[in-house]
């Protein structure tokens, strides 16, 4: 296994992430989306941490964890807004959700 | 490239991997898509194994699957109906979606192939250790304690706001 | 004890006048402010008669430094001799009194407790005006007790006459002060000093650092003297500004007992007298002039007057005229102790006519509106514009002595007093002082100005005798001319005839004499005031003598002669009167007598016995009567002329300023409209609105382009974001 081998599985995680945030008609499919995203990264991480540094230092890895918690607090409070915006607009439709448009 | 059991354990978790996430993306059924989401986020813990990162597996899985992905399923079954089970894609939005997606992969996998620094790194096969009492000498003791405090007051808030959000607005 | 026995004196007025103003501030009110005020006087009134003991070894300056404006320093203090020390009694005195007696003749107003506030501070700004040792605080305590009169003589502001009456004494006042300040100018450019006393303008004086009596400097020195005596016209309502005083009258009597008693016209004397060092041989005899007319004139008007207090008015002017006249004439003490006996007995015969006019004025509560308003207001009194109240016109009086047993006697104790009634009343004394001073000056200046001045003095001590009995006449006696009138009429109560007996014992010379005698009243020396060469001196050397009235109270004629060397030696004179028991006293003794006895006399033929008919002979010497009746046409005239060049000269100016003035700022105007202004308003609207109007367009339209940017969709942004980032870095990565 080279480093390279998982970065071009995190990059097709991240791409395909994106393509997910771009294209998805639904809130909750932009947050899986967002969780691939998410996902590469740590991966990144933790294959950065294995291949880059002396094996004992493992800070990569801990770098990871924060990321996962990060994710967590960041799919609690989407849903959250998910959730309000359901109440409010009875649909979680992101084109449908354009008060802002100009 | 020879085709070791290890070799051939981790394409099958790559694969899974990159499948699972292809279908994340692309099936219409949003219930369909949280379920290959979830074999998505079991080959990234198989990954993070295969870097020797066996904590992070095993946080990957009770957090993730175990947090995240319930707390997706709560989401559709709160917000969806069972009309709205189906994502609507629009075709244009598709394309363009899919063509800057593809020009990303593009430029992504130039910079992995291109970068030198990157290059014929190998894994060395060193076992390590489990890593979870580092782990913990390093978060608890060491130079992470106070990013881990603030990540962990940081996850407080959030709960908190997200419990602030959500909850039904009492209108007077 | 004598710093702050002053301080008591003049904190306690004060003092009753801040809470009253304090509490007006806050809308509040102290309950008897009456019995404060009177109460203060009262206290003032004590600590006064503590300092007569105090002061009696020196007299003392105690000054502190007050502000300093450049390299020159003003000074604040008292000055503590022996006629500051009668001043405040005689001030507090009165005072008192007129508070005691308003008690009873304010009660009821509705501004009640007020009066007696200005009150105090009339009697404070009078006491300040007394004690200072300089200039400065003079003019203040002077302006001060203009103000104050401003406020009472305008007491009862509804009525019109005394809206005028006020601003009149405050702006006639006001023409005098200009005089007085431009004096108190001069001798500060001179002496670079304010202060009178210690190292003040009278030691500078004989100075020659800062003052040489040649020529030049005693013509200076007269100017000076005599811009200063300006003040004192005003104030003490000589002529020709004494148009004020009568007019004063529409306050309530008792302020204009307090005005013509103790305070307003007593401070011009009082300046007077304060700056006598400084007089030369010409402000003297200007001074000497200027009282000696007053005092004739006033006298011959106040003849012809019905209004019981105009004829007061005018009797006060006379004799303000007469202590002009002492001190113009070198008489220092005697016209003091006429000032002191003088507030006496006219704040009595104010405070009698008060008591008279408040029996009628109860009655005329009753039956106001009646026809007696216009009834006995006659023709002539049209003329003038200015009718006689009914409750003050002696026409309505007559036989009121059986009504008001007490204000008769007292009013005519005072009568008695202020005509010169030999010995036992204390006008007598003073006015004799005064006749005897000038003839005194007369005979050892051998001067005929001041035989001038004694036959005007003499003249008018007759005529006053004249009408003031002839006011009592009218007023006591006889049958009662108003029947109705006279039956409502009755006694006035306690707190109003209190003060008459207290005044009425004050009449009597006795207390006079306690002050007046030899050690303790000296003239000041007159460095620059020299006998023209002709003068009489007498063999003995002796120039001067102690004063003529000291002697008559039983004085030692070694102690005067004493004093009189002690004056000689240092070459300066300290003239009051004349020397010795020499002729000059008898004379004018016997001379006061007749006449007094004369006036009297014929008053009694006139108005009691009526032998002589006052209209006949009125008819008979009409342009005389006349001229009395109009007051020599001071008024008319002032009207005629001045006030006529005024408004003359006022419409020039708005003529000048409605042409001339208003011509330019039109011509201004119309340019700056109609030529600058259409021209920067066309480029307002055509270049600066059109800039503003296209920018704002151009906006408008970019903006309405732009806007669709703003989809609203977050995906959309995402898209662009990220396509964005692709670009960039294929950019860079190309470059």
């Amino acid at each position: 296994m080279t480093l390279q081998h998982y970065l071009v599985i995190s990059a097709i995680l991240f791409t395909l992430g994106i393509f997910a945030v771009l294209t998805r008609r639904n809130a909750i499919s932009i947050l899986m989306g967002i969780e691939l995203i998410l996902n590469s990264c740590n991966l990144n991480f933790a294959a950065f941490s294995r291949f880059m540094t002396p094996s004992e230092d493992i800070s990569g890895q801990i770098i990871a964890i924060f990321g996962i918690v990060l994710a967590a607090a960041e799919a609690a409070v989407f849903l959250a807004i998910i959730l309000a915006i359901y109440r409010e607009f009875g649909s979680i439709r992101p084109d449908e959700v354009d008060t802002l448009k100009g | 490239m020879d085709f070791t059991l290890t070799n051939f354990i981790f394409y099958g978790f790559a694969l899974m991997t990159v499948g699972s996430a292809l279908l994340v993306v692309t099936v219409r059924n949003i219930v369909h898509a949280a379920f290959s989401l979830m074999v998505t986020l079991f080959g990234v813990a198989g990954l993070y194994v295969f870097l020797q990162a066996d904590f992070l597996a095993a946080t990957q899985v009770i957090v993730y699957v175990g947090g995240i992905l319930v707390l997706i399923l709560f989401g559709v079954m709160m917000t969806s109906g069972r009309l709205e089970m189906r994502i609507h894609i629009e075709r244009g939005q598709l394309l363009l979606g899919g063509v800057v997606a593809l020009a990303l992969l593009t430029l992504l996998l130039t910079v992995i192939a291109n970068t030198p620094a990157w290059k014929n790194l190998t894994d060395d096969g060193t076992e390590l250790p489990p890593t979870t009492e580092k782990i913990g000498e390093l978060i608890l003791n060491g130079p992470f304690l106070l990013p881990f405090e603030v990540v962990s007051v940081l996850l407080l808030v959030a709960l908190i706001g997200a419990a602030l959000i959500s909850r039904k607005e009492v209108r007077d | 004890m004598v710093v702050p026995l002053i301080s008591i004196i003049l904190l306690c007025p004060l003092a009753a006048f801040a809470i009253f103003g304090l509490l007006g501030l806050a809308n509040r009110r102290f309950p008897r402010q009456d019995y404060l005020s009177t109460a203060a006087m009262l206290i003032a009134l004590a600590c006064s008669f503590l300092l007569l003991r105090e002061v009696v070894p020196s007299p003392e300056a105690h000054t502190v430094d007050w502000l300093s404006l450049g390299g020159v320093t003003f000074s604040m203090g008292f000055y503590l001799d022996s006629v500051t020390v009668i001043m405040l009694i005689v001030v507090t005195l009165v005072s008192s009194l007129v508070h005691i007696f308003s008690m009873g003749y304010m009660h009821g107003d509705p501004r009640y407790p007020r009066f007696f506030a200005y009150l105090s501070l009339f009697s404070f700004s009078m006491l300040f005006l007394v004690v200072s040792d300089n200039l400065l605080g003079i003019y203040i305590g002077w302006e001060l007790v203009g103000l104050c009169s401003y406020l009472l003589i305008g007491f009862w502001f509804e009525k019109d006459s005394a809206a005028n009456a006020c601003k009149k004494a405050f702006l006639t006042t006001r023409v005098g002060d200009v005089g007085m300040f431009i004096g108190m100018m001069m001798l500060f450019k001179q002496f670079k000093t304010l202060s009178l006393y210690g190292d003040g303008i009278f030691t500078r004086i004989t100075n020659p650092e800062y003052f040489t009596a040649d020529a030049t400097g005693i013509v200076w020195l007269s100017i000076a003297g005599v811009l200063i005596f300006c003040g004192a016209i005003g104030k003490s309502a000589q002529m020709p500004l004494h148009t004020w005083l009568p007019d004063a009258m529409e306050g309530p009597t008792p302020v204009s007992a307090l005005i013509h008693a103790a305070t307003m016209v007593a401070a011009g004397v009082y300046l007077t007298a304060r700056m006598f060092p400084i007089l030369t041989e010409t402000s003297s005899l200007v001074i000497a002039y200027v009282g000696g007319i007053t005092a004739l004139v006033a006298a011959t008007i106040a003849i012809v007057r019905f209004d019981i207090k105009r004829v007061l008015a005018y009797s006060t002017i006379s004799q303000l005229g007469y202590m002009m006249l002492a001190i113009g004439a070198g008489s220092y003490v005697a016209g003091l102790f006429h000032l002191t006996t003088h507030a006496f007995f006219k704040a009595l015969l104010f405070l009698g006519s008060g008591s008279v006019i408040h029996a009628f004025h109860a009655m005329h509560a009753h039956a106001h509106d009646d026809e007696h308003d216009h009834e006995h207001a006659d023709s002539e009194e049209h003329i003038l514009g200015s009718e006689i109240p009914p409750d003050q016109d002696m026409r309505n009086m007559g036989g009121l002595r059986h009504k008001m047993p007490i204000t008769f006697v007292t009013m005519l104790i005072a009568t008695l007093s202020i005509s010169g009634v030999p010995f036992i009343f204390s006008g007598f004394w003073s006015k004799d002082a005064i006749l005897g001073g000038v003839l005194g000056r007369a005979m050892e200046w051998n001067s005929a100005h001041h035989y001038i001045l004694f036959g005007m003095a003499l003249c008018a001590a007759g005529i006053t005798a004249f009408y003031m009995f002839r006011l009592i006449f009218m007023t006591f006696f006889g049958e009662p001319r108003n029947q109705e009138m006279h039956d409502m009429a009755h006694e006035s109560p306690k707190s109003m005839t209190v003060p008459l007996l207290i005044l009425a014992f004050l009449s009597l010379p006795v207390v006079n004499i306690l002050w007046f005698n030899e050690a303790y009243v000296k003239p000041p020396p007159q460095p620059h005031l020299h006998a023209p060469q002709h003068a009489y001196i007498a063999p003995d050397g002796n120039t001067g003598g102690k004063g003529y009235a000291v002697s008559l109270f039983g004085v030692s004629e070694a102690v005067a002669a004493e004093e009189e060397g002690g004056h000689s030696t240092d070459g300066t004179h300290a003239d009051d009167g004349h020397h010795g028991h020499g002729p000059a006293h008898t004379i004018a003794m016997v001379l006061s007598i007749i006449v007094a006895g004369l006036g009297i006399f014929l008053s009694w033929l006139f108005y009691h016995r009526r032998t002589l008919s006052a209209e006949s002979v009125a008819t008979t010497c009409r342009p005389l009567y006349n001229l009395f009746w109009h007051k020599y046409y001071f008024d008319e005239f002032y009207d005629g002329v001045l006030v006529t060049l005024t408004v003359w000269k006022a419409r020039l100016f708005a003529q000048f300023d409605g042409s001339v003035v208003d011509g330019i700022v039109n011509g201004v105007g119309f340019v700056t409209r109609d030529l600058l202004a259409a021209f920067t308003g066309a480029f307002d609207n055509r270049v600066v609105d059109g800039i503003v109007n296209r920018v704002a367009q151009v906006t408008w339209a970019v903006g309405g382009r732009i806007r669709r940017i703003q989809t609203g969709a977050i995906q959309t942004y995402l898209f662009v974001v990220l396509a964005g980032i692709v670009l960039l870095i294929l950019i860079f990565r190309a470059l």
